[in-house]
């Protein structure tokens, strides 16, 4: 029960932050995430600006009267959630060095949050521009912006919140533990960190 | 990173890499995904004429006059259902331990998906405002948090009872 309390409260704190945070943290996504198109591309003529929950897209070279694409950018931050809500079981989160796997476990995923943004984006203009697309893209690039972004919408996102809970936060606060034990049973269990092998696992009959 | 971390990482990868490949090819899209999306969609529809909601299904389409969905991928639970896979064939088991973990995982992902495809077209006719924060950021979420809550459950049962947190 206890267990189910801090997924719920880490998962209503992480709603709560992702939602309120969504605007700002938008502006910011737009701001790096041109800059990484804009090292890509010759002439440089991205433009990327935040409108509601959405990054609109527009370039130099775009009709002045044509309507500017946008990307929904809720669907490539929630994993911010799903991180928070993990994070939140971790046994003493707030004492010891998983505050510093929080710590670069959210800047990580703000990388991944540019990165994926950055695929959508040129998925965008490999795919939905027509012969603007196939004059400036070829089969291998379309395909590989294109995975890129269904990858990260599909399963990439989810993936990144776990592992990086996982190998960041969850096993953080063990290795302090492990290093002060003399012990060869806690050292063993530290060597099983986040995947046991078979052979070091205790099998715990007495 | 231990040895025993970096194994399992990279089998993680590789594998939920491959199980992406797969479903990401059309055929295997077209002739095992949309199929099975679509029953969930006609099972889905029953569902929700049990509760009152006058619905009908075409396709992966749920349709009422007030409202209809489209069921794709990602909210098909194939994506939770994938994460607990790769997870569970990534973390040392025996084959008999890992059946039962995918069999008795997937039946319950799909089940509380299910009931995740009633309560987002309810919501959607009832309580259209909070439809796509419940569709976009909760749902999602609660099904992932269920994969992983599945796969720790099965790992201390696979671990022969050792508490999954005292490893990590």
């Amino acid at each position: 029960m206890r267990l189910a309390a801090r997924v719920l409260l880490g998962f209503l704190a992480g709603l709560a932050l992702w939602w309120s945070a969504t605007p700002v943290y938008n502006r910011l996504l737009a701001g790096m995430a041109e800059g990484a198109i804009r090292a890509m591309e010759r002439p440089r003529a991205t433009r990327l600006y935040a409108e509601d929950r959405r990054l609109v897209i527009d370039r130099a070279d775009f009709p002045s009267t044509s309507d500017r694409p946008s990307l929904p950018v809720d669907d490539l931050t929630f994993n911010v959630i799903l991180f928070l809500s993990l994070a939140a079981t971790t046994r003493g989160l707030l004492r010891d060095r998983a505050v510093r796997g929080v710590a670069v476990s959210l800047l990580v995923l703000f990388a991944l949050h540019v990165l994926a943004v950055v695929a959508n984006v040129e998925a965008f203009y490999a795919t939905r521009l027509g012969a603007w697309s196939a004059a400036h893209y070829g089969p291998f690039s379309r395909n590989l912006w294109a995975t890129a972004m269904h990858f990260w919408r599909f399963v990439g996102c989810y993936a990144a919140a776990f592992l990086l809970w996982w190998f960041l936060v969850r096993a953080a606060p063990a290795a302090p533990t492990a290093s002060r034990a003399p012990s060869g049973r806690s050292s063993s269990r530290a060597a099983s960190a986040g995947g046991p092998s078979r052979a070091s696992r205790p099998r715990g009959k007495g | 990173m231990q040895p025993a971390q970096k194994k399992f990482l990279v089998r993680f990868v590789v594998t939920l890499g491959a199980f992406y490949l797969l479903v990401a090819i059309q055929p295997v899209n077209d002739h095992v995904v949309v199929p099975f999306t679509e029953l969930l969609v006609r099972i889905s529809t029953v569902l929700l004429a049990a509760i009152g909601e006058k619905t009908q299904s075409v396709g992966t389409v749920i349709q009422s006059p007030a409202f209809a969905v489209d069921v794709k991928n990602g909210c098909n639970g194939v994506e939770a259902a994938l994460l607990l896979v790769a997870a569970m064939l990534a973390f040392p088991a025996s084959p008999k331990q890992r059946a039962l973990g995918i069999a008795g995982g997937l039946s319950v992902i799909q089940g509380v998906n299910l009931f995740r495809i009633v309560s987002l077209f309810w919501l959607g006719v009832h309580h259209r405002n909070v439809f796509e924060l419940f569709h976009a950021a909760v749902w999602q979420t609660a099904l992932i948090l269920l994969a992983v809550g599945i796969f720790l459950a099965w790992s201390r049962f696979a671990g022969g009872g050792e508490p999954v947190e005292a490893r990590g």
